[in-house]
């Protein structure tokens, strides 16, 4: 079943289709299983769920596919029929589009309207600007937040570490009122990790809703009266001799935040918990700190937090050696990309110092996360600190809750752990 | 040692300069876009490096 009514996506010929309803694998393990069955038979396939679609398994067709961005297109107005990439309320860089008429700007432009608003990201995010202007704040957030339950030894570490920190992180850069960052991490955060299923899932829904509106509020006050914050400059920001229309400047926002806040905590959480399972990697990490570097991307490969993304085919292509046509619908999933055996040995198992480590966590292609960076540094600040000051906990089993979801981002909404209480740094 | 650079394949994943920060150079936006046409020897190791670890296989190396 799909939230939209599209009726048009006709069944290709000579393909081999299957049974693909992405919303009906609950849990990761049970997600993973799914597209390792899919990837073994039939990395390039069709499916008549989630509205009619290809559905890419692949590596290397993952890949050639988000590489191929003059076909297989991201925006919302490229289709010539109704449905997602041709309705201007669905999200059409979603597997699954979900219904918003939130922009994520520049991810759902194609070039040439996608490289200015990309450019502003790149600008921002590069290595060097996460090296000298974010990672001090990166360092005393984490600190902060470990501070604040390190005497008491036990805690939420998703609550409390990996969705509070990418919180602050971006919400103080952002510039935006400090009592309001914790409500917008948790509508991110909880509108993936608890919805559908929860009693209260419209409630985290309209959490949802309510960070899209104030976003919107701000933007419009901003462009009235530019202050001196990064939503200033992006709702002020010039694009071609030109200010950036307001819904382009309200998607800019959406996009840092949305990207920013939920997605470096759907790896971090997992790495928690694989280290509490697996204590001889714990051990290894503790014994040789120099790993660290190599330890993230292999917990990115593993675990990586945006799982699928879609495209919409806007002239005939081929990938895999099947022939897509205009106006098809794409799903491509990261997710089997990174545990694909021809392109990693031993794919299923944490291998400490796997190298080389090409794997597409972050997308591949022009639409690569522009937030890598900034991602990789919060995961690595928290990793670190958790291991130096926090090195014995264990997660409490029974408490721990899943994303129901994991179509889109997959992850755990809740994991509380404890450990030996020891001393604030601040 | 060449480390030729395709800078039409980068995207700015920066992993050649997580593997050879004394080798490659970035722009101001992160990306690739300088060959290094003599790759001193004892630095050969991080342009290996560098290059494998490149998702858009932007990076190849001519040894000599």
């Amino acid at each position: 079943m799909s939230v939209f009514d599209s009726g048009e996506n006709a069944r290709p010929e000579g393909v081999p289709v299957i049974d693909f309803d992405l919303a009906s694998y609950k849990g990761i393990a049970a997600s993973n299983e799914a597209w390792a069955k899919l990837r073994s038979t039939t990395p390039v396939a069709w499916t008549d769920d989630n509205g009619g679609a290809w559905i890419i398994s692949s590596y290397e067709a993952v890949s050639d596919g988000l590489r191929n961005w003059q076909a297989l297109r991201s925006g919302r107005d490229v289709r010539t029929i109704p449905g997602p990439g041709g309705s201007p309320d669905l999200l059409p860089i979603n597997a699954v589009p979900v219904k918003t008429t939130a922009r994520m700007i520049p991810e759902e432009l194609d070039p040439p309207l996608w490289h200015p608003y990309r450019k502003v990201f790149n600008e921002l995010l590069s290595p060097r600007k996460v090296e000298q202007s974010l990672y001090p704040r990166i360092r005393y957030w984490v600190t902060k937040f470990l501070d604040d339950v390190i005497e008491t030894g036990e805690c939420d570490i998703v609550d409390t570490l990996t969705s509070g920190v990418p919180g602050a992180v971006i919400l103080e850069w952002l510039g935006f009122p400090k009592q309001e960052w914790h409500r917008f991490s948790a509508a991110f955060h909880n509108s993936s990790a608890y919805v559908p299923g929860a009693p209260n899932g419209q409630h985290y829904l309209d959490e949802l809703e309510w960070a899209f509106e104030r976003i919107k509020e701000e933007v419009a006050n901003l462009r009235e009266k530019p202050n001196d914050t990064l939503t200033s400059e992006l709702s002020n920001k010039e694009v071609d001799g030109e200010r950036t229309p307001y819904e382009y400047a309200t998607g800019m926002v959406n996009m840092l935040m949305s990207g920013g806040v939920d997605t470096t905590t759907s790896v971090a959480s997992s790495a928690f918990v694989h280290l509490h399972r697996h204590p001889e990697d714990r051990q290894r990490l503790l014994d040789q700190p120099e790993l660290i570097d190599s330890a993230i991307e292999e917990f990115l490969r593993l675990y990586p937090p945006a799982r699928t993304h879609g495209r919409t085919v806007v002239e005939d292509t081929e990938l895999g050696g099947f022939l897509l046509r205009k106006d098809d619908r794409v799903i491509l999933s990261e997710v089997s990309a990174c545990h694909d055996e021809t392109a990693f040995p031993d794919a299923d198992k944490f291998v400490i110092d796997r190298f080389p480590n090409r794997h597409v966590a972050f997308g591949i292609g022009p639409h690569r996360c522009p937030g890598s960076h900034v991602a990789r540094a919060m995961f690595k600040e928290m990793l670190t600190q958790v291991l130096e000051r926090i090195p014995d906990y264990s997660v409490i089993e029974d408490g721990l809750e899943e994303y129901p979801n994991c179509t889109a981002l997959g992850g755990w909404s809740t994991a509380p752990i404890r450990f030996t209480p020891g001393k604030r740094r601040l | 040692m060449k480390a030729i650079v395709h800078a039409e394949r980068c995207q700015g994943h920066a992993r050649c300069l997580a593997e050879g920060p004394d080798v490659y150079i970035l722009d101001d936006l992160g990306y690739n876009s300088t060959s290094i046409e003599n790759v001193p020897p004892h630095l050969h190791e991080q342009a290996r490096r560098g290059a494998l670890s490149c998702p858009e296989l932007a990076i190849t190396i001519i040894e000599e």
